[in-house]
């Protein structure tokens, strides 16, 4: 059954593809920094009225929670945050789109968070993202 | 010296919206403002040094003035020294481990002979390299999250 992105059962169905993922148990051992929140901007058009996030407990390679809530909110529990416009999150998760390229291309901003500590967990951040791939998703457009 | 690098630090036109740009200049800044042994580097660089992400289709300048720094969107003059890679090397580039004494590459890191690796293949390229070595140096130092 497929999961509206983003939504609460998605999110949900996210923290169990995490943990699925034996790529992201190993590359994300050592991460011990703190929650992931990953917002998707605003966009009244697809009926998200203000930004929201999944935000991520990630710690030593497990997934404890993912929860669903504004992007505000998530903003001011995560120690990172990884922003973008809605179709830019469609396009990594459907296309397994490398997220550092997104990041270069400005497709995707990381608007909290130690940059060196980001870039020292690379993997373990390609991974998390990778592991949206194993959610079944309904985009709203 | 003062510590306030992020008043040292600026972006010419477009180059905030530059993914790449914001990245290097982020880690830059997170550097200067959390290491000190970088700050001699950063006031020994003079010079343009471009950096070109060519799977992302995104290029930068660091423009360095001695304890200045502006960042440009796109290849900007004549630079000394021009890295063309894929993004995951040059994100991989940061990760080269150091030297204890000099903090030098070190040719024995996994890092290191991974990235060597892809510059006989012609995966990683430096132009200006051997012309401009203490200032790759100096630049490979202050980018390092090692």
């Amino acid at each position: 059954m497929a999961h509206l992105f983003p939504s609460e059962p998605w999110a949900t169905a996210y923290k169990g593809a995490v943990n699925d993922n034996p790529n992201y148990k190993s590359a994300g051992k050592d991460w011990t920094h703190g929650a992931v929140a990953l917002i998707v901007r605003a966009d009244p058009s697809i009926q998200l009225d203000q930004d929201m996030a999944i935000l991520l407990d990630v710690h030593a390679g497990t997934c404890n929670a993912a929860s669903y809530m504004s992007g505000a909110d998530a903003r001011e529990k995560a120690a990172f945050a990884v922003e973008g416009p809605y179709d830019n999150w469609k396009k990594l998760i459907v296309e397994n789109q490398d997220p550092i390229k997104a990041l270069m291309q400005g497709k995707l901003k990381l608007t909290k968070g130690h940059l060196p500590t980001m870039i020292r967990y690379v993997e373990s951040s390609k991974q998390l993202l990778a592991s949206a791939q194993g959610v079944p998703t309904e985009f709203r457009r | 010296m003062s510590a306030d690098y992020a008043s040292r630090i600026a972006f010419g036109p477009g180059a905030e919206d530059n993914g790449l740009a914001s990245m290097v200049a982020g880690l830059i800044l997170q550097n200067l403002q959390d290491r000190p042994d970088k700050r001699g580097d950063f006031a020994r660089l003079h010079g343009n040094i471009s950096i070109v992400a060519e799977d992302a289709g995104v290029a930068m300048t660091l423009e360095f003035a001695g304890d200045h720094l502006t960042v440009h969107d796109g290849i900007v003059g004549i630079p000394s020294i021009t890295v063309r890679a894929k993004s995951d090397d040059i994100v991989q580039m940061s990760l080269l481990e150091l030297t204890r004494r000099f903090a030098l590459p070190n040719p024995r890191g996994a890092t290191a002979r991974a990235i060597a690796d892809k510059s006989r293949r012609g995966e990683v390229r430096v132009f200006g390299a051997l012309l401009h070595l203490p200032m790759l140096l100096r630049l490979t130092r202050l980018l390092s999250v090692n």
